[in-house]
């Protein structure tokens, strides 16, 4: 991506960012890149294995990254919702960070393959599915040529809260314990989540306790709701906390329900608009409540 | 190593059935059971991980159950010696009274068939430090009741790089008995007291070695060996070395950026042993103290009740944990504390490559 | 597994009497159910009362830990929209809980066990009504053993019963901690 790379080196030279956050060709596929040099700035990639949201170095207790001076990263538009989130909730400053939007036809679902992975309703990660941000708006700089929609994928995230939602409660306890049961609370979908951000998660909290921390199911349980209901109305459907997650729980299949249940309840789909108010926190005299007695 | 014997797939299936039968879990690498959502069976993909499709180690009901072939599961056999959580004891208080429950130390009898040997070579390695200053009884429990066979490795990928921390694609180390894979099943060779035990006391399911399984055998085992050579190799004691006179080498600076802290790594090795012990209240004046796998990445890991932390960002802690591994540990125990098995470099979705990082200071420290 | 969530009051004998925590605003609901008491209205009383300023602070996290600790429902009130003391509280709760209820009902916890309702000072049938209802919901559930023993496998079978015994015990003697 010669334009891309062109303009990193360009940023760089004039001195208007002190780091090119972006995806490199590795042993491991593609991953991260915390370009400072001319030479960094010519590795700079950008194809369908660039799955990692790089929103998440935006965290602003990252200390080892804000240290790096003034950023530009490189967005795609799930990403540049990421951002928008941010901005909206003031964990960040607009002209601290330089934003270089890529016009994207999707990811596939694994990074570290050796080479570019042709998109295929087998190989498309099913984050992808609906995408309505191909050309991200929040950016300073838009590179690349106009993409494809991305193929359908076999099973899309809706499809699997559908089947869910035709479930009894025993069957859904007994599904959702399960998976449950495999987390290990490593909190790996917490640090990857690029709205994820606070000072103290509760989780973290020990005077009082209120989430176990111990990796029991009881345990994992509450982190797991909890975490899902911090999210609500502010995940972007990334997806990296399921990808991320070493123990292959289903969470972006949790927080689709939730992202579907505040778009049916208050018509609110995420979007890359700082402007636009999140819906939790918010709240409209006729909101519904069938479930209130 | 003793004798070689021959384990065929049908005296397999027998043995394990007969253990079963009589009380003894069997834990071996096996297809993830579950769950699937209800009616999308056949359309949910087990999640893949490049080479772990769905394998896992676990209790099987039956030796059809095992895959003792290529692949790695994608957990370690840590889990079965240091539970991800774990009950220590539950307590009741009432004013001054306080009595105390304590988990039982001794444990039912298991036998692990078709361990990795990166996984098995890991609990000796672990042995060490659980056998410290402080001896852990539940870890020592468990390891007393379970009896390991690994299965020699064919090697998984290029991330495999036992024979530079001291394993191999076939190594006894921490293993009673090794099986290799030959025609029609499996030689098998006992390691320890514990391996002869169990192959006497079941001496009927064994058979002696065919012609040729002896050279099938070393084949495999050469193969083996000759396809991990050609991965990630250092020299542990260098790298020691560089590690132990370069602490505030700017090179780490490089490693930490990209970390997130999700330690996820430090999950998935067979090595690592952090935990963290919390006291749970389950009720009014009672509960349950527990341990838990806790992970260096973690932002307050070295949290002090003070406020301060002194591994304060992801460089300092990215730095501990090969620190740890390759300096701390060989020091403390002689042993590196990592048996190549190459998981954190698969898990690791941000790319951390620990053979890159291994190779890149061990070309430092020749400078 | 031994059922410890007891018997804590209305007929005894061996009919399950479901323990139910209620997290109530304290300027309708609280007053709500004050007025129930003085004006003699017969009503179940598995109900423990916890009282809070607003609905707005009512965290999912008090419902979850409820949960863990033994109760077998829970039931979440305040006031009527338009009609809360800190002028939006309940606005924000209302969504907070609709959230809540959702994904609480997703992951298979029966949405009969939460009840969520307003009731206001002067509604003190109302709250019979609505505890009544609960009760008897919950009672139909059984208890939510499930919950707070989650597939503890690292534990032998009768540690929790243990743990549990004395939950009871020090619950049955006054609270003595």
């Amino acid at each position: 991506m010669q334009e891309l790379r062109d303009l990193a080196r360009q940023l760089l030279a004039d001195e208007t960012v002190d780091v090119v956050v972006g995806w490199e060709d590795s042993p491991r596929g593609a991953r991260p890149i915390f370009a400072a040099t001319p030479d960094d700035a010519g590795k700079l990639i950008f194809d369908t294995r660039c799955l990692h949201d790089l929103a998440t170095y935006l965290n602003p207790r990252r200390k080892q990254v804000t240290d790096l001076g003034k950023l530009a990263i490189v967005v795609k538009g799930c990403d540049a919702k990421a951002v928008a989130g941010l901005l909206r909730e003031a964990q960040l400053e607009r002209d601290r960070v330089v934003l270089i939007g890529v016009r994207c036809g999707g990811v596939c679902e694994d990074s570290m393959a050796p080479e570019p992975v042709a998109l295929t309703p087998e190989t498309v990660a099913p984050r992808c599915f609906g995408c309505d941000n191909r050309e991200p708006r929040l950016v300073d700089h838009l590179v690349g040529e106009a993409q494809p929609e991305p193929p359908g994928p076999l099973l899309s995230l809706d499809e699997r809260v559908a089947a869910l939602d035709a479930l009894t409660p025993e069957q859904l306890w007994e599904y959702w314990t399960a998976q449950f049961d495999k987390c290990v609370r490593c909190y790996a979908c917490r640090q990857v989540c690029p709205l994820c951000v606070c000072e103290r998660c509760v989780a973290d909290k020990s005077r009082p306790q209120w989430i176990e921390t111990a990796s029991h199911p009881r345990g994992n349980f509450s982190w797991n709701v909890t975490r899902a209901l911090h999210l609500a109305g502010r995940c972007v459907g990334c997806g990296e906390c399921e990808r991320f997650c070493p123990s292959g729980i289903p969470l972006a299949t949790i927080n689709r329900k939730l992202q579907l249940v505040v778009e049916e309840r208050y018509g609110y789909r995420v979007a890359d608009d700082p402007e636009l108010k999140a819906p939790i926190g918010d709240f409209r005299l006729d909101d519904q409540q069938e479930f209130i007695k | 190593m003793s004798e070689a014997l021959y384990l065929t797939r049908e005296a397999l299936q027998e043995l394990v059935a007969g253990l079963l039968a009589a009380g003894t879990a069997v834990i071996g690498p096996a297809h993830a059971g579950g769950p699937r959502i209800p009616g999308l069976e056949e359309r949910e993909r087990p999640t893949a991980k490049g080479i772990y499709g769905s394998l896992e180690y676990r209790e099987v009901g039956d030796a059809a159950e095992l895959v003792l072939g290529p692949g790695m599961p994608r957990l370690s056999l840590k889990q079965f010696f240091l539970p991800q959580s774990e009950d220590l004891f539950a307590w009741k208080q009432r004013g001054a009274e306080v009595a105390i429950r304590e988990t039982p130390t001794t444990f039912n009898p298991r036998v692990v068939i078709g361990a990795k040997p990166c996984d098995a070579a890991a609990l000796e390695v672990v042995d060490a430090v659980m056998n410290w200053e402080y001896r852990d009884e539940l870890w020592n429990g468990r390891r007393a009741a379970t009896t390991i066979f690994a299965l020699a490795c064919a090697v998984e990928d290029q991330h495999c790089f036992c024979p530079s921390v001291g394993a191999a694609p076939d190594t006894i180390r921490g293993a009673d008995g090794l099986l290799t894979p030959v025609d029609g099943g499996f030689l098998v060779e006992t390691v320890t007291d514990k391996g002869r035990a169990f192959v006497e006391a079941h001496r009927a399911r064994f058979a002696a070695a065919p012609d040729g399984a002896a050279g099938q055998a070393r084949a495999f085992r050469d193969a083996a060996t000759a396809k991990v050579g050609e991965n990630t190799r250092i020299d542990a004691a260098r790298v020691q070395d560089w590690i132990e006179n370069h602490f505030e080498d700017p090179f780490w600076a490089t490693l930490g950026v990209r970390c997130n802290g999700c330690g996820a790594c430090t999950m998935v090795c067979p090595t690592c042993h952090c935990f963290d012990i919390v006291d749970e209240e389950e009720g009014v004046g009672c509960g349950t103290r527990r341990r838990c796998w806790d992970t260096c990445q973690a932002g307050k890991f070295t949290l002090h009740a003070s406020g301060h932390n002194p591994r304060a960002d992801q460089i300092a802690r990215y730095r501990q944990r090969i620190n740890h591994k390759f300096a701390i540990y060989p020091v403390k125990f002689g042993d590196v504390l990592c048996t190549g098995c190459g998981r954190c470099v698969r898990t690791c979705q941000m790319g951390q490559n620990i053979g890159e990082i291994l190779v890149a200071i061990d070309e430092h420290a020749q400078r | 597994m031994t059922d410890t969530s007891g018997t804590s009051g209305v007929g005894g004998g061996d009919r399950f009497e479901p323990r139910i925590t209620a997290f109530v605003c304290n300027w309708c609901t609280y007053t709500g159910a004050d007025l129930a008491g003085t004006s003699r209205l017969h009503m179940a009383s598995n109900v423990r009362i916890i009282r809070l300023p607003c609905t707005g602070r009512i965290d999912p996290l008090f419902v979850i830990k409820a949960f863990e600790r033994g109760a077998d429902g829970v039931i979440v009130s305040g006031c009527h929209p338009a009609d809360c003391h800190y002028t939006a509280g309940n606005y924000h709760a209302r969504r907070r809980f609709a959230v809540f209820h959702d994904l609480m009902g997703f992951v298979g916890v029966d949405p009969a066990r939460i009840t969520f309702s307003w009731v206001s000072a002067s509604e003190g049938a109302k709250w019979r009504d609505v505890v009544n209802d609960a009760v008897s919901k919950v009672r139909e559930l059984g208890p939510f053993t499930a919950y707070r023993t989650l597939n503890d496998h690292n534990v032998s079978a009768d540690h929790f019963d243990w743990v549990g015994e004395l939950a009871q015990a020090s619950l049955g003697e006054g609270g003595e901690a």
